[in-house]
């Protein structure tokens, strides 16, 4: 095994316990880092500390299953939305907990759930021939169905990325589709830049991110769910 | 800043050229009575054999040569390439092109002997152009390594489009249909540069950008060998002057086992289309994207906006040619009224002056340049797509054609033409060809022109550029 003294946390932890991933909260502790903005969340271990913590940042709230063992949560039905009241949550908590503890389960985060908003997808990979982009598109779900994302060499420039915004095909769905506000595009911007600036920074440690989706509703710009894969170590 | 190493190729005194031949129709000939014929610096033959090439006398060594030399071109087998490069280095020659095949591109053999000749390059501070490449043509100062020869190849004479390109066999190919276009005064530099063992697709790119002769950069490149350094390059590049790229070899990327959803949606083509548009790289996919591109490019001005109107004499021509501003974003321009007004006194009421401006049938060579008179300063038009169709009993295409003559010097707007038909469409291209005027075959092509060059000009405007003038004016 490779030797992880001079790799800084949480990667360290990461690369010690094998995976190729780090946990949500381990990702978001990064992203958060650099300025990039997340709903208020906490990792808990106990349905107490999570009804707590609720109650601070106040209801609704959705809990996710962090575990080493699980990558795509969706698989898992490790990701459970819309909890209005402790008596739910301490019901979900525990049910998650029973279900999936099997799965070396480290805790669970809780997490304001934002306002409904435009889906982003914001994402950062490493391409064979330009070495890192970040891209932007139209996020949740459906990504890879509507494939409607550009990109940009990594590191960039805030007037770059608003002109990567300005790139992509869907342009009504950033404009204030349906009743939602129009994107802000400044803060996505700067978002963009922010990601794009530590796929250069931590280039030794990692080889994707995604941030999909990133909420973008009448509250500002929000990651709400996040993922950086690591690169093996030399 | 250092100097970009293409300079002393271009700029080579000397130019030694190993495998000479005096077998006409080998490539060692064709080579060597180019330079005897066209080069402006001195030409030095070499072939161990000796000898004399069309009256000039054949070294069978390097070494035996007085003076220094700047350059070589080596167009010997591959095993006999590390021994030129051995006597390139003992004479002090820096700058060298390969010519000959039998290098990386035939397997474990080919690769070592490349090896061979890379690490006498580095041990002696020798920068490589190919090899298995077609070389070098500066038709400026008659530098042409292009083994094909002239009545093959017809090349074209001195203009401001420089070429990069992969692969020889299409750069020699648009060569000669540079060379047989109007004039043919469109070549600056063209550079084939086939494995890149150390001169590579950026190293050119920066060379054309800093070069003042080249006015458009033309691109085929089938993978990258520093794509990241050329990205870099061109953002700076075309700020100054248009580059216009074919990257072929479009699923070049497989798919890999990738865990995130960027990943999987990063394929390789995909980000390249996204990179070009960031570095101001107008991509073309097809031959024809790139024709029209250089022809639209060199041969008339950027627009101040997309405001386009049509000038033709058939119905259905003027309405393919709307339907291909509209779908490319261009708009079709509504004319100053006063203009339009003049126009509806002026021509005969079956006439349409609207946008298109149809001319129908009963069309004269009068009252298509009056046409094109009237609008040519019109304010409210960007670009015009003058489309002649020259069936009708009246057009008289020679009293056409000398009246376009006198804008072919004088032309302030975007222009572009099509003319659809046989021998006498045959004609109006040639001339206008002659005129160094943007011909297209299609009305969609014509107006295909005009959004790439809008494209450019909407990217220079966005980065706070002015338009250069490009347009080459005729002799």
């Amino acid at each position: 095994m490779a030797d992880t003294k001079n790799i800084p946390e949480p990667f360290a932890t990461a690369y010690n316990e094998g995976r190729s991933f780090l946990l949500e909260h381990e990702a978001l502790k990064v992203f958060e880092s650099v300025g990039i903005i997340f709903p208020p969340n906490m990792l808990t271990k106990n349905a107490d500390e999570a009804v707590t913590f609720a109650k601070k940042i106040g209801y609704p709230v959705v809990i996710k299953a962090m575990s080493p063992k699980i990558l795509h949560k969706s698989d898992y039905k490790a990701v459970i939305i819309g909890i209005d009241s402790d008596e739910a949550l301490k019901n979900q908590f525990n049910d998650m907990d029973s279900r999936l503890k099997k799965y070396d389960l480290v805790g669970i985060l809780v997490e304001k759930q934002v306002k409904k908003g435009t889906e982003i997808l914001i994402g950062m990979n490493i391409d064979p021939t330009f070495g890192p982009v970040v891209a932007f598109g139209i996020g949740g779900i459906l990504v890879e169905a509507i494939g409607d994302v550009s990109f940009r060499a990594c590191p960039t420039t805030k007037q770059r990325a608003l002109r990567l915004i300005s790139e992509i095909k869907t342009q009504k769905m950033l404009n204030g589709f349906r009743g939602l506000p129009p994107v802000d595009r400044d803060a996505l911007a700067e978002m963009i830049v922010k990601v794009s600036q530590l796929a250069i920074d931590l280039d030794k440690y990692i080889k994707e991110i995604d941030l999909n989706p990133v909420i973008a509703n009448e509250d500002g710009v929000f990651g709400v769910d996040a993922r950086i894969i690591l690169k093996e170590l030399e | 800043m250092t100097e970009n190493p293409l300079h002393k190729f271009f700029q080579a005194k000397s130019m030694a050229i190993f495998g000479a031949s005096a077998s006409k129709g080998k490539p060692g000939f064709v080579i060597a009575e180019n330079f005897i014929n066209n080069f402006d610096g001195k030409t030095i033959l070499v072939n161990h054999k000796g000898g004399e090439i069309l009256g000039q006398p054949v070294h069978k060594t390097l070494e035996e040569v007085e003076g220094p030399v700047d350059a070589a071109t080596i167009i010997v087998p591959a095993k006999y390439v590390p021994a030129a490069m051995e006597e390139c280095a003992k004479k002090g020659v820096k700058s060298v092109t390969i010519i000959s095949g039998g290098f990386k591109e035939i397997g474990e053999e080919g690769i070592q002997l490349q090896q061979r000749i890379d690490t006498i390059a580095i041990e002696n501070d020798i920068r490589i152009i190919g090899p298995n490449c077609i070389g070098l043509f500066y038709p400026k100062r008659g530098l042409d390594m292009v083994f094909l020869p002239e009545e093959k190849l017809k090349r074209p004479t001195e203009g401001g489009v420089s070429i990069l390109s992969q692969s020889g066999a299409f750069g020699s190919a648009f060569l000669d249909i540079m060379g047989s276009l109007g004039n043919g005064n469109y070549l600056s530099k063209f550079v084939s540069f086939g494995n890149a063992s150390d001169i590579n697709e950026a190293d050119i790119l920066e060379y054309f950008g800093e070069d003042p002769e080249t006015k458009i950069i033309l691109i085929y490149l089938e993978g990258f060998k520093d794509g990241r350094r050329f990205i870099e390059i061109a953002r700076k590049v075309s700020l100054k002057k248009p580059i216009i790229a074919i990257k072929a070899n479009r699923t070049e990327a497989g798919a890999q086992a990738v865990a995130s959803h960027t990943a999987s949606l990063a394929a390789n083509d995909d980000v390249t289309d996204a990179l070009f548009k960031e570095a101001g790289i107008i991509r073309a996919y097809t031959w024809d994207d790139l024709f029209d591109c250089m022809v639209a490019f060199n041969n008339t001005l950027l627009p101040k906006g997309n405001q386009v109107l049509v000038i033709t004499d058939g119905g259905g021509a003027g309405v393919m040619a709307s339907d291909a501003i509209g779908s490319l974003g261009l708009e079709l321009a509504d004319l100053s009224p006063e203009i339009e007004k003049k126009m509806k006194e002026d021509l005969p009421p079956y006439f349409s002056v609207a946008n298109p401006i149809d001319l129908t049938g009963s069309a004269t060579a009068k009252e298509y340049l009056y046409a094109l008179e009237q609008t040519i300063n019109d304010p409210a038009v960007d670009a015009i797509a003058y489309i002649i169709i020259p069936t009708p009993p009246a057009i008289n295409v020679k009293e056409l054609m000398d009246g376009l003559k006198p804008y072919a010097k004088s032309v302030n707007k975007t222009i572009t033409f099509c003319a659809i038909g046989g021998k006498e469409a045959f004609y109006i291209r040639e001339e206008l060809e002659q005129m160094n005027f943007p011909f297209f075959p299609t009305p969609a092509r014509s107006v295909y022109g005009i959004d790439k060059l809008t494209e450019y000009a909407d990217y220079l405007r966005a980065h706070g550029q002015e338009l250069p003038v490009i347009r080459e004016t005729p002799k």
